[in-house]
């Protein structure tokens, strides 16, 4: 099967030349890599056709867990932040999903709206514990006992956030080739078959649910490391609603749309406001019109058809 | 490619550049930019558009007048109402791209505490206009960013002295404030005041609606319950409209004196009683005595009113005296500077204990980098010649003596107070 490999490489060169070209978007790009993640996570649970609208609370989860095991905990190397943060998160998907993906259609959407809301209600009412509204701040980590200073440790956070980037996104997608991950859309295409098959539904929804939940937790962590500071809008049901926006408009074709996605709305993001203060929603919002009014199958679909080929898609 | 006739241009430019950059490092720029931070869609913007345009008429006027240091000002305005990460991707891109040599940012407390630590980092002067949670400076010492409006402790606890000078029959209170961090910091000095300055007194209700709520009829019931005899508020914008319209009706401020800490800012779009205690969580009162006499308040409020059709607020106000402020720093390190354009470092440094005299008062920074200044409260009512509600019973209690000492727990400082405390202040009416 042909891949769009050198299209991909191509966008990477570019995206790693940022730093260099325009230094003030590296923290731009640091944060659509890391929303990525967490948009790939919704995009995963998508291709066995279930919406989360609830996913940014492990993005929340995994960034409370930065900040809580930073500030509480004393933990303050960034390898060991980010496995646990992730593990954290990852707990809290095979917990939450031990019962949710019962659920499919609209009820799963709205089951992941109500725990996510749950996790928001938490960090913002927990004043004593969460700092409410105002959050907790996150100190400059350590990388393996080198100590950087913030700036250092952005140029470093950026190219971990390419590199995470470039590696897990290839995990994933090897993944989705293998049979649990082709198991993971057959439950979007014949659940029933499926299970008479002898492949147990339940247990391939909850290990994507995991990944995924681990997945926006990386996310989480990684951003709030590069915020230096979180808050429960966080775990708010419009982020959630953002991830979901960003996997359908990057695509779900491929793992990378969720980055492609991300890093796009990112950037329009940063020119709308730039462009203009007072009507930067209403250029986002025509953007995102023109987008899936032309590329119903979101921008990965741009390079999807530059193949020419219908089949089904790896990468 | 360029032609090579042109890079040699380019090339002798960008030598030509360097050298001047070398020879005189501060050389006056041809503008000063700022970025200004505050909230221009959402509900928060009933409060943050207000401060947008005291930006804009208070640049105007510092322009009119030669700007600072002959060099004049403009802005870029940045929405807060795209939450913390894009306020801070739009501060790394103003600062990192050169765009902006001072901030003024922000009005959101939460936004505060995620740009201080970032202010240090990009060694960028910032003015935190309006936020004022007493956290912002009670862990961290950033030595970029300083807050010229002081902070929740004494804001707070001026209301709670106020309403006990004026009633002090007071047993009951009740509190309902909105239902984040801003909220829950005010209850609790409002609380800790109570109880170290006349602790027999009750808190009968303490009720936290959600941000941007669009009914308080539970809420206002559970108040009429409760009997209180002052009825504690600060909520704001539009929730405070909403709030007012509907308990007006319902004859909450006929029972309970009613304590409307951010009033000032809708007595021009909503029926406040008379009596109802409103001020300005600090001395931007822009009729007050001290504002006559430094007398640059009310042509700025004319111009104003000519170019905004109402009168400023004292978000308004409070955003122009940032300006003034940054204005006056700036004017300081040129002087420190032998008439020198000074960089960032100079201007820190001229920050630094700094007093300044304001549209309203003067603000003195302390050595955490809170601006310690007068708390103006009063209650609405009618003046001569005025055709509107405006403050009546006034009181202007001292800034400093309603701050705990620098490095002291703020809370716990409360605590230490005596019901003598009440006894020394100024009476309300005494400042007319």
């Amino acid at each position: 099967m042909r891949k769009p490999i050198p299209l991909l490489v191509a966008a990477l060169a570019l995206l790693l030349l940022v730093p260099v070209a325009f230094p003030h978007l590296k923290f731009v790009i640091t944060l659509a890599v890391a929303k990525g993640f967490a948009a790939l996570g919704v995009a995963l649970l998508l291709r066995g056709g279930l919406i989360s609208l609830g996913h940014a609370m492990y993005f929340a989860i995994g960034a409370y867990a930065t900040a809580f095991l930073g500030s509480k905990a004393g933990v303050s190397d960034l390898v060991l932040l980010l496995v646990a943060s992730t593990a954290v998160a990852a707990l809290a998907g095979l917990v939450f999903g031990a019962f949710l993906v019962r659920y499919r259609a609209i009820f799963f959407a709205m089951l992941n709206l109500a725990v996510s809301m749950v996790i928001f209600a938490l960090t913002s009412k927990l004043y004593g514990i969460t700092g409410g509204t105002d959050g907790l701040r996150v100190a400059v980590p350590t990388v393996l006992g080198w100590a950087p200073g913030k700036a250092a440790f952005d140029g470093f956070l950026f190219y971990l956030c390419i590199l995470l980037m470039v590696v897990l996104g290839w995990l994933v997608h090897r993944y989705l080739q293998s049979p649990l991950g082709h198991a993971l859309s057959a439950i979007h295409t014949n659940e029933v078959r499926l299970e008479y098959l002898g492949v147990s539904a339940w247990q391939t929804l909850l290990t994507s649910y995991t990944i995924s939940a681990a997945l926006a937790g990386l996310g989480g962590a990684l951003a709030a490391m590069s915020i230096g500071h979180v808050l429960p809008e966080f775990a708010f049901w419009t982020e959630s609603g953002h991830l979901v926006l960003t996997a359908v408009l990057g695509g779900i074709g491929g793992v990378a749309g969720a980055f492609i996605g991300s890093v796009f709305l990112e950037i329009l993001h940063t020119v709308a406001v730039g462009v203009a203060a007072e009507a930067w929603n209403l250029i986002i919002g025509l953007a995102l019109i023109c987008v899936i009014f032309f590329l119903p199958r979101g921008i990965y679909g741009l390079i999807e058809a530059r193949r020419g080929s219908t089949k089904e898609t790896g990468l | 490619m360029p032609k090579p006739k042109f890079r040699l241009a380019m090339t002798a430019a960008a030598a030509a550049a360097l050298m001047t950059g070398a020879g005189w490092a501060q050389d006056k720029p041809a503008r000063l930019d700022l970025g200004v931070f505050t909230f221009l869609s959402g509900p928060s913007a009933a409060y943050g558009l207000p401060g947008k345009q005291g930006a804009e008429l208070m640049i105007e006027r510092i322009n009119a007048q030669g700007g600072i240091g002959g060099v004049p000002v403009s802005a870029t305005y940045v929405d807060e109402a795209q939450g913390a990460e894009g306020v801070i991707a739009e501060y790394r891109r103003l600062a990192e791209g050169g765009r902006a040599q001072a901030m003024i940012a922000a009005l959101s407390s939460g936004n505060c505490l995620a740009l201080s630590p970032l202010a240090d980092q990009l060694k960028m002067p910032t003015i935190g206009w309006n936020c004022d949670t007493h956290q912002l400076f009670l862990k961290d010492q950033p030595d970029y960013f300083y807050r010229p409006n002081g902070n929740t402790i004494a804001e707070f606890m001026a209301y709670t002295l106020y309403f006990l000078q004026q009633h002090p029959e007071v047993k009951r209170v009740a509190i309902i404030n909105p239902d984040y961090a801003f909220g829950h910091d005010a209850a609790e000095i409002v609380k800790a005041t109570l109880k170290a300055v006349r602790p027999e007194v009750e808190i009968v209700a303490e009720l936290y609606p959600k941000l941007g709520a669009s009914t308080y009829q539970t809420e206002i019931s559970r108040l009429s319950a409760a009997r209180p005899d002052v009825v504690f508020s600060n909520l704001w914008g539009g929730d405070l409209e909403n709030f007012v319209r509907q308990a007006g009706p319902r004859g909450l401020f006929r029972q309970s004196a009613v304590v409307l800490a951010l009033g000032e800012t809708v007595m021009q779009r909503v029926d406040l009683p008379e009596g109802t205690i409103v001020g300005v969580l600090g001395d931007g009162w822009w009729m007050s005595p001290d504002a006559r006499t430094i007398g640059e308040a009310e042509p700025f409020a004319a111009a104003y009113r000519e170019k905004y059709g109402s009168d400023p607020v004292f978000p308004t106000i409070k955003m122009a005296n940032s300006l003034i402020v940054l204005k006056a720093a700036y004017e300081k390190a040129i002087s420190d500077n032998d008439g020198a354009w000074p960089d960032r470092e100079q201007v820190v440094a001229a920050l630094e204990g700094l007093s300044v005299q304001t549209l309203t008062g003067t603000t003195t920074f302390r050595d955490d980098n809170d601006g310690v200044v007068d708390q103006v409260i009063g209650t609405v009512g009618r003046a001569e010649g005025v055709d509107r509600p405006v403050m009546t019973g006034m009181v202007r209690y001292d800034g400093e003596a309603l701050l705990a000492p620098v490095g002291q727990d703020p809370i716990a400082w409360i605590g230490t107070l005596t019901p003598d405390f009440l006894a020394d202040l100024p009476r309300p009416g005494s400042y007319n």
